[in-house]
């Protein structure tokens, strides 16, 4: 189990499956994300019925409460070993906690894992514009737009461009070393 | 047979396999690729006989021949996505005495032309690295938009390098070069 300061991520269990199929189901949940044909595949494993987290099969991973409400998920995966780099997403289903801070905290423990763990050099996220909430929360957590990718989603009738974000270790560190400096 | 002014673009044949293997072993070649292991030729023959049939879901891929039949690479178009209607360019030129020569943007325009006017598709995107100018002159020519720099998404020869991220959209690409076959030289300006 990874503890943030207002949230723990830990491995996906059978018990977490019924309100992961909720918001999968969920169009306010799924608006940003892929919510076409829901469940989709690739889902098995929200639903507590994938492989085991590992460096190579990437990691997916509860976010709860610390009072132990489960919120969300977070994955780490697309991991390419020689460069050290991987592909994190976030998803928040339950909307009554959005805006509570627990999606930067979770970002902050995932990239935390990420990087003094699994010893990646880089980790970086896609968001589809007009996903301002995720944007804001990503740039928060010192991720920096590195791109534009035009009309690369269709959703909703209508073509959005992608945005790529990216975080690199020493810039996580600087963050993390000059909180602490600051008394945070 | 994708027929372009310099080049035709073919399905790749077994015969192929000797020269992939080849070029997929010379780093000069493949500093520009994702591909830094030697490879060997029982491993190439695997994986050509692994190829799917060109098809929209899986993707395309073609052995690029000169006009006089002389093989001197390979491109194709991966990663498709139905609903977005998008697919992932990759190119190699392996041999080497014909780079910079316009068959690399002869034989991409040709591709495009195949993407956007038989496959439907609505944008074909690229990673180049950043050291790779040859690449991305040749990409810029053909259409494709820098579309921004990925930080340090590449480790090789001891370093990262950034990852440029391009992009080419299907309006933009008919009003460049049209998708008739034909002139595939850059306009004069």
């Amino acid at each position: 189990m990874l503890q943030g300061r207002t949230v723990r991520l830990r491995a996906i269990e059978p018990e977490h499956g019924a309100r992961a199929r909720a918001w999968l189901n969920d169009p306010a949940v799924t608006r940003y994300v892929s919510d076409r044909y829901a469940p989709a595949a690739g889902d098995e494993f929200w639903l507590g019925r994938g492989p085991a987290n590992s460096f190579q099969l990437g990691v997916r991973l509860a976010i709860e409460t610390n009072a132990g409400e489960h919120i969300g998920g977070v994955k780490i995966d697309r991991i390419r070993p020689e460069d050290r780099k991987a592909l994190m997403a976030v998803v928040l289903g339950e909307a009554g906690h959005w805006s509570n801070g627990y999606g930067a905290d979770a970002i902050a423990t995932t990239l935390r894992f990420a990087f003094h763990e699994m010893n990646l050099h880089r980790v970086w996220v896609t968001v589809v514009d007009g996903d301002e909430a995720a944007l804001a929360c990503y740039r928060a957590c010192g991720l920096r737009e590195e791109a534009r990718l035009r009309r690369e989603v269709y959703r909703h009738g209508e073509y959005a461009d992608a945005l790529a974000m990216g975080i690199l270790r020493d810039e996580f560190d600087a963050r993390r070393n000059g909180a602490r400096e600051g008394g945070m | 047979m994708l027929t372009g002014e310099q080049v035709r673009l073919r399905p790749r044949d077994r015969a192929d396999v000797e020269r992939f293997y080849r070029w997929i072993n010379d780093r000069e070649v493949t500093r520009y690729l994702q591909a830094a292991y030697p490879i060997s030729l029982a491993d190439e023959e695997r994986w050509f006989d692994g190829l799917t049939p060109n098809d929209f879901a899986t993707g395309v891929g073609f052995s690029i021949d000169t006009k006089d039949g002389v093989h001197i690479g390979s491109l194709g178009l991966h990663d498709v996505e139905p609903e977005a209607r998008t697919a992932v360019l990759g190119i190699m030129i392996g041999e080497k005495d014909y780079w910079s020569n316009g068959y690399g943007r002869d034989a991409i325009i040709t591709l495009l032309r195949f993407g956007f006017g038989e496959m439907n598709l609505n944008r074909v995107s690229l990673h180049a690295f950043d050291f790779n100018d040859r690449a991305v002159a040749c990409y810029t020519h053909c259409g494709f938009q820098i579309e921004g720099r990925l930080r340090d998404h590449h480790y090789g020869e001891g370093r990262y390098c950034d990852v440029i991220a391009m992009g080419v959209l299907r309006d933009e690409f008919e009003a460049l070069h049209g998708l008739a076959a034909g002139r595939t030289e850059a306009p004069a300006l």
